[in-house]
Formats: structure tokens, sequence, C-alpha cells
């Protein structure tokens, strides 16, 4: 079967001379959860952000590759036409409009052509009851947790077959993060939506996920289901905390670390 | 009596032409610069229809009110829309040549001479009595035209769909764009509201007082009008209308009337100094004043 979204080597270049991911290819099948990980500025964010679109004050590019979801070339497309087709992110930060209400907020995005708006938001009061209790409260004075649910709320009225969420668990609470999680699970189950999850968390992101790739400094370097990477010695060791005993410094140049290039 | 009238007056024409400027601040962060020329190229407009329909004022009227609606949307989609997304200053002086060129072009075409517009239509401006005072028949359509659009724009931003979505591409163009909502569409539709209020604005007042174009000089009085409010708030603009009329009414009263067109930049001045983010604004707007 075909995957519902493909990378291909894709590159990015940032203000015409940094290039900031170079070849990554990944897969999402229908219905899965892939986890994206990697430190920090391993590309993650930035690989989430070309699927999505740029736009002119980002001064990003994708210079080489290619982004196929279903049967549309996505590469350098503007945002809001990303959206129509039904891919939708949730951002790491600014990821509510801060000065309108709970209800304002939900009847701002544009729902997928042919999708039925009424059901849509009131699927996302099913999914997120809480911010039922919240409809009037204006959106920057909400807390974290809710913040965050706002936003996958928001994102579910747009009616995505594709869900893109940056960084769910920052600067959230591990009881939020876990319930969040859930939520995600179920948003997967009942809808059918595929997710790509970005996370440095990566126990939480291995705990939901069926598949994940592992990125560092702009490249793929590990890829695999979700049981394998967890298992995987340099993952215990790099994310998961789970390391032996402790090595001393002089050691540690004699990581081994199995790396796959693409490209 | 006759004062706070004349006050009442002037503050619905710097609030009508304010919210035009308001109104693109809030959605793009763009200052336009040339609203005092698209609102005088309104007014000659009005001129052209006048003599096309001369029969039917009221055709003549809308069709220039519609014909500056149209000007506001094609001056987005020819020549704001390559700077959607990218840095404000560019824009910013986009309009200020925009500006140059429509000051250029309506002396060209209508030349220099001083209008009337009312004659045209074949209107007299009556003179009528209220509380001990009077108005012009334009004055009192200025206030009702200006309350009804504040009303209007009001219901509009808190309410539609559309100016929920206004709001929101006008906080975060980034999370708008993607959450679906095509960015050309809103900012194309707050040039034309804005066009359009700035239209009523220079229309009613050729109608009162005739038109040169020395009228583009009350469009840029009514900027520090907008600036005193606190550029992003309709409310704030509103004040701030209020603010600059009363001062200016009351200096030419009191004082001379040489000052007239001093005092909304005096006033404009000790507020950049005092209060840099204006009544109502966001504060953190600070660095883009």
């Amino acid at each position: 079967m075909n995957p519902l979204l493909r990378v291909e080597k894709l590159e990015v270049v940032y203000g015409r001379a940094i290039t900031s991911i170079q070849g990554i290819s990944l897969e999402a099948h229908k219905g899965e959860i892939v986890a994206l990980l990697g430190t920090n500025g391993a590309g993650k964010s930035t690989t989430l952000r070309a699927i999505s679109g740029f736009l002119g004050l980002d001064d990003a590019r994708v210079t080489e590759g290619a982004i196929h979801f279903k049967d549309n070339s996505l590469a350098n497309r503007p945002p809001y036409l990303i959206t129509k087709l039904g891919i939708v992110l949730v951002p790491e930060r600014d990821k509510v409009f801060p000065n309108l209400s709970v209800v304002e907020n939900l009847s701002a995005p544009v729902a997928t052509a042919g999708a039925n708006r009424k059901r849509l938001e009131e699927m996302a009061f099913t999914f997120f009851p809480k911010l039922a209790e919240l409809r009037g409260r204006t959106a920057g004075l909400l807390s974290g947790g809710e913040r965050q649910m706002l936003a996958l709320a928001s994102a579910l009225v747009c009616g995505p077959e594709l869900l893109l969420v940056d960084e769910l668990s920052l600067g959230l609470a591990p009881v939020v993060v876990e319930d969040l999680a859930q939520r995600l699970v179920e948003i997967r189950d009942k809808l059918g939506i595929t997710i790509l999850l970005v996370e440095q968390n990566a126990t939480v992101a291995l705990s939901i996920a069926d598949r994940g790739y592992v990125l560092e400094n702009g490249r793929v370097v590990l890829d695999g289901d979700a049981a394998r990477l967890k298992s995987h010695g340099d993952i215990q060791e790099f994310y998961l905390g789970g390391a032996g005993e402790r090595r001393s410094y002089r050691d540690v140049k004699q990581y081994r670390r199995s790396r796959r290039w693409y490209g | 009596m006759q004062l706070a009238i004349n006050i009442a007056v002037l503050t619905a024409i710097y609030a009508l032409i304010a919210c035009g400027y308001v109104l693109i601040y809030r959605v793009s962060r763009v200052l336009n610069l040339a609203h005092g020329e698209l609102m005088m190229l309104s007014a000659y407009l009005l001129i052209t229809t006048a003599s096309l329909f001369s029969k039917t004022p009221f055709i003549a009227l809308g069709a220039a009110i519609f014909l500056s609606l149209c000007v506001g949307v094609l001056v987005y989609l020819f020549l704001m829309r390559r700077m959607t997304g990218e840095m404000v200053l560019a824009a910013v002086l986009t309009t200020v040549a925009l500006g140059v060129l429509l000051r250029g072009l309506v002396v060209l075409i209508w030349s220099a001479q001083q209008q009337n517009p009312a004659q045209a239509l074949g209107w007299v401006n009556h003179s009528l009595p209220v509380f001990g005072g009077r108005i012009s028949a334009a004055g009192a359509a200025l206030i009702a035209t200006t309350a009804l659009v504040y009303v209007g724009l009001f219901l509009f931003l808190r309410f539609s769909r559309y100016g929920i979505r206004m709001r929101a591409a006008g906080q975060n163009p980034l999370l708008a764009a993607q959450r679906g909502i095509s960015l050309h569409v809103i900012y194309a539709l707050a040039w034309g509201l804005s066009t359009l209020t700035g239209a009523l604005a220079g229309i009613l007042i050729s109608l009162d007082s005739g038109l040169d174009s020395t009228m583009v000089l009350i469009g840029l009085k009514a900027f520090p009008a907008a600036l005193v409010g606190g550029l992003d708030s309709l409310v704030g603009a509103l004040l701030g209308s209020l603010i600059i009329a009363a001062a200016e009414v009351l200096m030419i009263y009191y004082v001379d009337a040489l000052l007239s067109d001093v005092v909304p930049f005096l006033v404009l001045i000790l507020m950049l100094v005092f209060r840099p983010w204006g009544l109502f604004g966001t504060r953190e707007e600070l660095d883009r004043v």
C-alpha cells in the first residue's frame, strides 16, 4: 500500500545559506502514529515545518527532495493550501490565538473541503470536554495543558487526515503529558487520523508510537518499529536514560553508534 | 453648544478615517500611509460619477463608493500582495510611494482646482438647527455614518467568522495560515474595508466643504488620532479622535485658527513621549511605533 505521507531526501535551507536538514526520508502510513526523535537542533521541527509549509517571513526553502501526500507534491506550497489538503500542524510555540476566546479559537480555522464543520467542532469538545467548561475564557489565560488541548482541538476542527504534533510534552507535567498522549491514541483509533509526533521525550513518544525515526544533525540515523527502537542500545543510552554502568570520560570516544545514511 | 457640535463633527471625521488605519495595522502590522490619498481619490471618483449619473445622485454616490472598494482590493492584489509574510517596513514604504503617486495622478486627471461635488450632485448643504447650535446636513450625515461604521465593524469583528479570522491573522499570521486561513483573502478584505470607510469619509467631507488636494492633510491629521488611541484598537481610535478633535476645536476658538494644523501633531508628540503604545494599544507593539 502506498504510504499516506512520503518524504524523500528532503533538504531545507534557511536564509539561502544554512542547511538545516540534509536528506531526510520518512514515511507515514494511514492510521499510524509515527515518532520523530532527536535532540535539540536535530532538525525535527524543521522537518514538520517543511511538510506544513513555510511563509516568506521564515526565509526557508525546500531545496531538494520531495514531499508526497496522497497524490500531491507539497514542497514549497503555502501553509493554508497544505492545511486544505488535510495536513494540520500543532506547532511547538504560539499554538493558540492568545487574545481570542476558546470558542473563537475553534471557529477561526478553515475546515477541509467537504468536511462537516459543525460535527468537527462538536467532536473537538467530545475529545477535550474540559474546553467546554472554558468556552468563554481568553486563550492567553489558559494553563499550558489547557492550551495544548485547545491547540489539538483547533487542529481537529480543520478536519485533518494527517496531524503533525510538535513537542506534545514541552513544559507540561508528566500526568498531563500522559493524558494528552492517550488522547492522541484515541484520536487515531476513533477518527483514523495519522499522527506524526515530534518529541524530545522519547519515553512518551515510543509508548504510543507504532514506528519511529531518530534524527541527528539533520539526518536520519535510526528507524524501525517502536519496540525495536526501545530495545536498541543507543536509544536506551541516549534517549531513555537507561545506561548501564557509568562510564569515565576516557571512554567517551569509543561510542559505537550504528548509523544509517540516507541519500 | 456650537463648540460641542463642532467637536462632534470633527471627531466623526477623524474617527471614520482613523478606523481605516487601525483595520490595516491590526491585521497586517502595516501602516497605510497612503490612506489620506486613497480617501481623496474616492472623493474625486465621486466628481466623475456625478457627471456620469447627474440625474440620480444616489447611484453616483453608490458607484463612487463601490469603485473605491475596488481600488482598495486592487491595491492589495497588485501592490501589497507581494509583501504578505515579508518585512513590514518594505510594505510601509510601498504605501508612501503609492501616496505620492496618487497625489500626482489626482492633479493630472482632475486638475488642482477646488471642486464641489455637492453642486455636481445638485444637493444643497442645508444648515440644520440642533440644541441651540447649527450643524450642516453633511456634518450630521458624517456623525451618523461614523456611528454606523463603528457598530458594524464591532459586530463584524466580534461575531462573524471572517471577523474572527481577521483578528486571528492579526495576532499570529503563521498560525492562521497553518489553520487554513488564506492570508491573501484576509488582507484583501482588510484593505477593501479600510478604503471603503476612507471613501465614506472622503466623500462626506467633500460634500461638506468642497474638494481640493489639501484633503490629504485631513487624512494625515487623523493619523495622530489613530496613534493616540493605540494603533490596534477601534475603541482607542474613537477616543483618540475625540481628544484630537477637542484639542483642535478649542485651540482654534480660544487661541488662534492658525494652530489647527499643528495641534494634532503636538498631541501626538506628547503621546509618543509619555505613552508611546497609545491609550488602548498593546504594549508589546512598542518597538514598531
